[in-house]
């Protein structure tokens, strides 16, 4: 029996979706500096184009790469999974679907801080220009092709990432599903990045990527939901022995003591429509209390962590962990930036940094370690160490100022400019 | 003319005067054995023996049986299976039927006379308990038998089936149990040829034997042949037939066949006899199972005792064609009670067997002891109770009984009381999802003179028609007699001529003493309620139905869930639209890569 899910699967599509998302971002970044600082200049057009062929060509010497690495690894833990997992099905199919969820929730809502992601890669593709020594260095091979190093460390590491991810949501799936998810799931991923390179509307890209950052959480709700389900379904198979296999839908194919609900018609493992229901919103048929109940309580923990993350954002620090709230570099937000409210003179006032420090401002920038670095580049002659790591930055500072940076931070970020 | 008569009358008399009474002291305890040499266990003995003594006597005699229970943890009851007991209708033994449950220490005395010849049994008849051990042959000698003089020994060989466990352990674990939704029986460990195996039955050439076969077993039936010997079958379930020539017999638990088999000529080799379990009366068949038993029919010791051939078919005589001597046309039916047979899981989850919508559930008081504490009302089928399923029949009158079999496996049904008529026995249904039913317009085959009999077998899908005449007023059960499915309720109950039983019939006694002993409630509706007889509040009742698509708490955990993936989404869209609105010029613009990136409309 045919079944889209035979052809097409869910959380595959979503995690090929969210890395090529990702390293779009970081391709069309580098061609926007690119173009931003090369390609307006008619005299420097050809190293423009040689450039950008270098990005391309990095990009995708790293996928091909990955994609090799990725068909090896699966065919190789096909041929070997397969036979030991058969006779605990249900154990495995709950452990992967566990797997899954997780793997989901945790990249999902990285998916709505776009322009967190954005600024992040700006800042990190910034420094390592700046490291390499600009475009107009010539000399080791590192910097002649670090347009093209830059792209290809980035493809490979995000796709090993989605390998790894896929390995483990897809063990569950059948083959067969894999190729046209991974497929489709590169195509969006590619097709939203270019938008972004573009400098689509950026509010129509944010609206699709809520609705589909709720698609992918409604998925991840039903796989934990399922996981329970098939433990729980594994637990009465062996009360019952082997009879389970003759009941189909009906009385004794579930265990009356831990229903909720019994439904003797739309069983997912047997009707087609009714297995995308159970894949994308976790239908079951026969509901057990453990299913209903993991469904209800991975909401309320989504909202929970939403919660958390927006006071994190706002705050810097986790309710009740003011102490340990170490600015990290994802966790900044790029609108505490002191550029925000300024005009475009001030902005070219590089003292501006000097008009902070007059307010006992240990750290102008309140930003990440990249940027005070290169602050430090440009500022070569107020004497800061070169570093790259926000505590070295830290220390760096309290040695010439002697302030105790952690709080500063603190302070700039909680008091919006 | 009158003289002759005369004569007869006084001959008569002179038999019943011989009549003898047969007296047994039976102490029902636990005894320890090993019947297939594999495992020891403990059986419901007799007199510290087990298997436990067969009962015989001749026809007529009156028997008395004081039966003590010292088991010790168990009540028990004794039927006796086949025997009419004509207007001692509390001797019948079923357990709220007619009699309360002897309880650990009491006693109670069986006391009948026997008006028919033939092959019977005793059992227990208290919950599944006679398939741990307490059943034997109970024999009756007739000198006037059709075929008296044929023969040289008069002899019985009993069939089994046979468990390692306890019944009551199997019950509760195995069987009736949540985690066995399809209902499937126990697997017997072994069959047993008289309660043995590999036994030797000692004969001698050209002699003629009367085996009395009987099938002890509590689930599967067996079929029995010789090799190489053919035997005439001369009496089934106590009914004389034609002797009819066969070489294999089909032989459901709790029937008996009586046949003649003849010896050959020589004394040089010795000839395997084999039961077979009916193998499709098993839910599957465990590894390492033995389903047949041996035994040889003993020429010579000391020749070579071979082991059985293997047959490719089962080739055996099918008992609806069998013609009683006293032949009987069909009889015309007065009234009819259709039972359809099937399996239903409740909602406890347990696999119960049900004849129409109603599974079997005993009542708090007797069947019996309502029908003779209720005067006038005793024919006002609501007094026995909502779930005993219980007829009122008229007295002298002909009831036919119509089995359905909605059920995919075999079943044999027994009639207390009675003998009946197989009028129809239809073939099985072609597959399991089909089913025969009886059509009285379009009959099947109908024999000229139908066979009788008290134990039938109907098959999977179809459907047989019983007929019997009410001529003996009592409380009768009719079951299944495969004891899973009495367990699970495959029971009714015929109360005939509840007015000639009250004004024929008393109740011992000490069978209302071992009531009283055990705690019982012995008068009343089945409830137990003697004031109202209409009243039934107490009585017990069958499990409620499985729920069917969603209950409240289905509903409530549904919408409950949506509203849960509804608040979640519109949290994380919260989450998304409180997205940075800004993005970071000033860091290009600090590197000096020229003018600041444009992203769009985003907010400056």
């Amino acid at each position: 029996m045919m079944a889209i899910s035979d052809f097409f699967d869910v959380s595959v599509f979503f995690i090929l979706f969210r890395e090529t998302l990702e390293a779009s971002i970081i391709i069309s970044v580098l061609l926007a500096f690119l173009k931003q600082g090369v390609g307006n200049a008619h005299e420097d057009l050809l190293v423009y184009r040689k450039l950008v062929l270098q990005v391309w060509f990095g990009a995708l010497l790293g996928f091909s790469i990955c994609l090799v690495l990725g068909g090896i690894c699966v065919d190789a833990w096909y041929r070997l999974g397969k036979d030991i997992w058969s006779e605990s099905e249900d154990i495995w199919e709950g452990v992967f679907c566990i797997v899954a969820g997780l793997i989901i929730s945790y990249m999902g809502l990285a998916m709505l801080r776009l322009n967190k992601m954005k600024g992040k890669w700006r800042v990190k593709i910034a420094d390592a220009l700046a490291e390499t020594g600009g475009r107009t260095t010539v000399g080791s091979f590192s910097r002649k092709y670090a347009m093209a190093i830059l792209p290809f460390v980035t493809v490979l590491r995000e796709s090993i990432e989605a390998i790894v991810f896929i390995g483990g949501v897809t063990l569950s799936a059948p083959a067969t599903s894999v190729p046209l998810s991974v497929f489709t799931g590169i195509l969006c991923g590619s097709g939203v990045g270019y938008f972004i390179y573009q400098g689509g509307n950026h509010m129509r890209i944010q609206m699709f990527l809520i609705f589909s950052t709720s698609f992918l959480y409604l998925v991840a709700a039903s796989l934990m939901s399922r996981a329970v389900w098939y433990f729980e379904n594994y637990e009465w198979s062996q009360l019952v022995g082997g009879d389970i296999a003759e009941v189909g839908s009906g009385p004794g194919s579930y265990d009356i003591r831990k229903s909720v609900w019994h439904v003797n018609c739309c069983n997912p493992l047997f009707d087609g429509g009714w297995m995308i229901f159970n894949a994308v919103l976790g239908w079951q048929n026969s509901a057990t209390y453990g299913s209903v109940l993991m469904y209800n309580f991975y909401w309320i923990a989504i909202m929970i962590a939403v919660c958390l993350m927006l006071y994190k954002e706002k705050h810097g620090y986790l309710p009740f962990f003011r102490k340990y709230g170490k600015v990290g570099f994802d966790d900044i937000d790029l609108t505490l930036s002191p550029s925000v409210g300024r005009t475009p003179e001030e902005l070219e006032d590089v003292s501006v940094g000097s008009s902070y420090s007059q307010h006992r401002d240990p750290n102008p920038y309140g930003v990440g370690s990249s940027s005070s670095h290169l602050l430090a580049i440009v500022n070569d002659d107020i004497g800061y160490e070169h570093s790259t790591y926000l505590d070295d930055n830290r220390q760096s500072l309290e040695s010439t100022q002697g302030v105790d940076a952690s709080d500063g931070l603190l302070e700039v970020c909680s008091t919006p400019p | 003319m009158r003289v002759f008569s005369y004569l007869v009358a006084l001959a008569a008399s002179a038999t019943a005067a011989l009549a003898a009474t047969v007296q047994y002291d039976f102490s029902v305890e636990w005894v320890k054995a090993n019947p297939d040499g594999d495992y020891e266990r403990s059986f419901i003995g007799v007199n510290g023996q087990w298997p436990p003594p067969p009962i015989e006597c001749n026809i007529y005699d009156r028997v008395i049986i004081n039966v003590t229970n010292n088991l010790g943890n168990e009540p028990t009851a004794v039927h006796f299976h086949g025997l009419f007991m004509n207007g001692t209708n509390a001797m019948d033994g079923p357990v709220y039927v007619t009699q309360c449950p002897v309880p650990v220490g009491s006693s109670i005395i069986y006391n009948f006379t026997v008006e028919q010849p033939g092959t019977y049994w005793y059992h227990s008849h208290f919950a599944a308990q006679y398939p741990d051990g307490f059943r034997a042959p109970f024999i009756v000698h007739d000198p006037n038998e059709p075929f008296a003089g044929q023969y040289d020994l008069d002899t019985y060989l009993t069939v089994a089936d046979y468990y390692h466990n306890s019944i009551p352990w199997l019950m509760a674990n195995k069987f009736l149990t949540l985690t066995n939704p399809k209902g499937s029986e126990p697997i017997p460990d072994a069959a047993l040829f008289n309660d043995s195996q590999n036994i030797k039955f000692n004969v001698e050439p050209n002699k003629t034997y009367k085996i009395r076969l009987i099938n002890m077993g509590a689930l599967v039936s067996q079929y029995i042949w010789f090799e190489e010997h053919d035997f005439k079958i001369v009496e089934v379930d106590g009914i004389y037939v034609e002797p009819t020539d066969a070489s294999m017999i089909y032989i459901t638990v709790a029937q008996r066949y009586t046949i003649l088999l003849t010896t050959k000529n020589s004394t040089d080799k010795n000839y395997p006899m084999i039961a077979s379990f009916d193998t499709d009366m098993l839910d599957h068949i465990p590894p390492g199972l033995v389903w047949n038993v041996t035994g040889w029919l003993t020429y010579n010791d000391n020749a070579e005792f071979p082991q059985p051939a293997l047959i490719d078919q089962y080739d055996f005589y099918d008992d609806f064609d069998l013609v009683p001597v006293e032949k009987e046309a069909p009889y015309e039916p007065d009234y009819q009670v259709t039972a359809d047979v099937q399996m239903v899981n409740l909602g406890d989850g347990v696999n119960y067997a049900f004849f129409n919508d109603i599974t079997y559930v005993a009542p708090n008081v007797p069947t019996l002891y309502t029908v003779m504490s209720s005067g006038n009302l005793s024919t006002d089928a609501t007094i026995y109770g909502s779930n005993t399923h219980t007829y009122v029949l008229g007295y002298q009158e002909v009831v036919e009984i119509v089995v359905n079999n909605f059920d995919t496996g075999k079943h044999p049904f027994h009639l207390h009381g009675h003998t009946f008529q197989v009028i129809e026995r239809s073939d099985a249904a072609p597959s399991d999802d089909d089913n025969l039913v009886y059509d009285p317009t379009n009959p099947g085959t109908i024999n000229e003179y139908p066979m009788r009999r008290d134990t039938v077998y109907v098959r999977p899908g179809g459907y047989m028609v019983l007929r019997f005449k009410t001529d003996n007023p009592g409380v009768w059960f009719f079951h299944c007699h495969i004891e899973w499915h009495l367990a699970q309720g495959l029971a009714l109950v015929l109360v005939e001529a509840p007015l000639e039983i009250q004004a024929q019939q008393t109740i011992p006694d000490d069978h209302y003493a071992a009531c009283k002993a055990g705690g019982y409630s012995y008068q009343g509706n089945a409830a137990g309620n003697t004031v109202n007889l209409f009243d039934l509040t107490g009585e017990k009742l069958q499990p409620n139905p499985l729920p069917t698509g969603f209950t409240a708490r289905g509903i409530v955990a549904l919408v409950f869930s949506c509203i849960s993936a509804f608040a979640g989404m519109g949290f994380i869209a919260w989450y998304g639209l409180s997205d940075i609105k800004t993005s970071t010029p000033e860091v290009v613009d600090i590197i000096g890569m020229g003018e600041p990136l444009d992203d769009g409309d985003d907010a400056k």
